[in-house]
């Protein structure tokens, strides 16, 4: 897979954890993302190794939760390929 | 007796500052308004693009420097100290505008050459030869063969680039833009080696150079700034 399709898949796990409110566990995303467990993992791991997620612990569940700088991402996200492909990087 | 300004700072030093502090002005707000996008995506290509105006700005610094020790002593390698000065000033300027080059054609092909950290250690190697090859043998011939192999293979990697994009023909302007920012950036090198060599087209050089770096800052800015 692509850099560039790397983007898109992180574009789309932030956005579904954006689309419930900002508050999702872990099993429905990985659900709802569409990857095999293991592709979902090496993801989810980069996410929060980025600071683009964070875990949160509520009475002993733990929910998934974008950071400033996941919202920031998403809000760049098309800046940012617009760039990407303007500059054939 | 001159005017004591210009006793301090000659004519030729004015001009060259002016043109350098544009080029490093352009080359710095690039590497500047490329900053959120790498920092929020980490992505590689805009990390290399990055670099490459980073090691320009290197380049124009002391390419500068190397003018201001030309004008200021005849002759910088008649006194050791200045001498010294100058052949390092000419080094770091010689490895970092061939990295910049590296960089930027890395930039539009890292996906097809299989990414790898050995690339950029590779590059380094290179610049570093030809920043050598470049100090030590500063005669005519050496400066403008190592050139002319540079701007070739530069060339060859940006046709490679060219067929392989996906844009249209009329989209695909970039191309052009970089080539001709290496012909230009190949003629500065050559204009700081042998110094009498393009004297007379020396202005030419100066403004299509700015140009260039400021038609890119214009693209980078429209891209970057929009959301």
């Amino acid at each position: 897979m692509t850099k560039r399709g790397k983007l898109e898949i992180m574009r789309d796990i932030l956005l579904e954890i954006y689309n419930h409110h900002d508050s999702i566990k872990i099993t429905p995303l990985l659900r709802k993302s569409n990857m095999s467990s293991a592709g979902f993992k090496g993801y989810y791991h980069e996410l929060i190794e980025k600071a683009l997620i964070k875990e949160i612990s509520h009475h002993g569940n733990k929910f998934i939760s974008l950071t400033e700088k996941g919202h920031r991402f998403l809000e760049r996200y098309r800046t940012i390929i617009n760039f990407i492909e303007e500059f054939e990087l | 007796m001159p005017p004591p300004l210009d006793f301090l700072f000659p004519h030729e030093i004015g001009a060259q500052l002016i043109y350098s502090f544009v080029i490093i002005f352009c080359s710095l707000m690039i590497y500047r308004a490329t900053k959120e996008m790498y920092e929020l995506s980490s992505y590689k290509g805009i990390k290399y693009f990055r670099m490459s105006f980073l090691f320009f700005a290197i380049a124009y610094f002391f390419r500068y420097f190397i003018n201001f020790f030309l004008v200021l002593f005849a002759s910088p390698e008649a006194n050791i100290f200045s001498g010294y000065i100058f052949l390092i000033s000419l080094f770091v300027f010689m490895y970092s505008s061939a990295m910049a080059v590296f960089y930027l054609l890395y930039s539009v092909m890292w996906k097809k050459w299989n990414h790898s950290r050995q690339k950029i250690y590779l590059f380094s190697i290179l610049s570093a030869i030809i920043a050598i090859i470049g100090t030590l043998f500063r005669g005519i011939e050496v400066s403008l063969l190592l050139n002319l192999i540079f701007l070739i293979f530069a060339f060859i990697i940006l046709l490679i680039a060219y067929k392989d994009s996906k844009k249209k023909h009329k989209e695909k302007s970039l191309f052009a833009i970089y080539l001709l920012l290496f012909i230009f950036w190949v003629l500065n090198v050559i204009d700081i080696l042998l110094p009498k060599f393009l004297q007379v087209y020396q202005i030419l050089i100066y403004l299509a150079s700015i140009s260039l770096f400021m038609i890119i800052l214009y693209k980078v800015l429209k891209k970057a700034g929009s959301d």
